[in-house]
């Protein structure tokens, strides 16, 4: 079962739910709108790259402009997740309108420890983002079976995280 | 929860879910085939700024049908008003067409609950490909909630058609 407005904000008022910062205003009917946050990296030619210090990039306060055929790894401004309700990200709307996609094809999270979560953006023309920006929704669903919890890297990092496949 | 075919049909029966024409051959084991209106909208510009209002040309799509360019995007919409005041829809495109490299989204699959209206499609072909009025392009599923329901009540209600991004109207973007 997907959790309703009501029910994500009586979940993060009992920290069953966690979203850092969390605005009421951005509850959904279903979801949570997350907003861009600053960091982001390219991969290189090869298809490779690592989000290190060193090629870690800042969104300019005046936007940045990507560009079609090129992956970029982003990331929400919020730390989220729940060790009670499985997460799942995806774009809002508004932007999916523009041709942006957001999560490639994984748009399923895991349960467990909340963090900034890294995503995948992908453009059909030519579109400029704004970090800040309200991009994504999160939507929570409940389980059903005993939980265990995630214990994969992705969750220990904050800024955009390349493959560690 | 997801919806089996029988449930939704009893659920339409009791209004919990409006698809409007139905047509119960359309009706799979665990969701509902939608078809394509006849319309289509594409951005006039190449670079897009959300915060700006973005133009478009409107394109009727006729019976000989019209192919979608694979460097272009292209907004359509369902054929059918649809959605629920009991149960969240999530749409997907259908697999006959998404094993052609048709996107029938691409990011936003998940429809609030209280948006009943003709839906937004986000179409992108990774290969050119021709789209006629009518086909049937997607699936939406019908999914059991947990929590006290509040009605969409944003921007998009009510559209008609497809409707292209007003994510201009955000006030902090």
């Amino acid at each position: 079962m997907i959790l309703t407005k009501k029910k994500i904000l009586d979940e993060v008022i009992n920290s069953r739910i966690i979203i850092r910062p969390f605005l009421r205003s951005n509850l959904n009917p279903n979801s949570y709108n997350y907003t861009l946050g600053k960091k982001y990296c390219i991969l290189d030619k090869k298809g490779l790259g690592d989000c290190n210090a060193h090629n870690l990039k800042t969104i300019p306060k005046k936007g940045l402009l990507l560009m079609p055929r090129v992956l970029y790894l982003m990331h929400t401004h919020e730390i989220i997740g729940s060790h009670n309700y499985v997460v799942s990200l995806i774009g809002r709307s508004s932007m999916g309108r523009l041709g942006l996609f957001l999560t490639l094809s994984a748009d399923l999270g895991n349960l467990g420890k909340a963090h900034k979560w890294t995503l995948e953006v992908y453009c059909v023309q030519p579109i400029m983002v704004y970090s800040g920006m309200k991009i994504g929704q999160v939507s929570f669903w409940k389980p059903r079976g005993e939980i265990t919890k995630y214990i994969g890297n992705y969750s220990n990092y904050n800024l955009p995280k390349t493959s560690i496949l | 929860m997801i919806l089996t075919g029988s449930q939704i049909i009893e659920e339409l029966n009791s209004n919990n879910i409006i698809i409007s024409p139905f047509n119960i051959a359309q009706i799979n084991p665990n969701s509902y085939d939608f078809r394509l209106g006849n319309s289509l909208k594409a951005y006039k510009n190449v670079v897009l700024d959300p915060k700006i209002r973005q133009d478009v040309n409107e394109i009727k799509i006729d019976k000989k049908g019209f192919t979608l360019d694979r460097n272009k995007f292209y907004l359509g919409s369902t054929f059918e008003k649809m959605g629920s005041n009991k149960f969240v829809p999530i749409i997907k495109g259908k697999s006959s067409l998404a094993r052609l490299g048709l996107f029938i989204h691409i990011t936003a699959d998940l429809i609030d609950i209280g948006s009943i209206n003709h839906w937004t499609l986000q179409l992108f072909a990774v290969q050119p490909i021709i789209v006629y009025p009518g086909m049937l392009i997607g699936q939406v599923t019908f999914w059991m909630v947990s929590g006290e329901i509040t009605l969409y009540n944003g921007k998009y209600k009510d559209t008609i058609g497809p409707c292209e991004s007003l994510s201009y109207l955000d006030n902090n973007n």
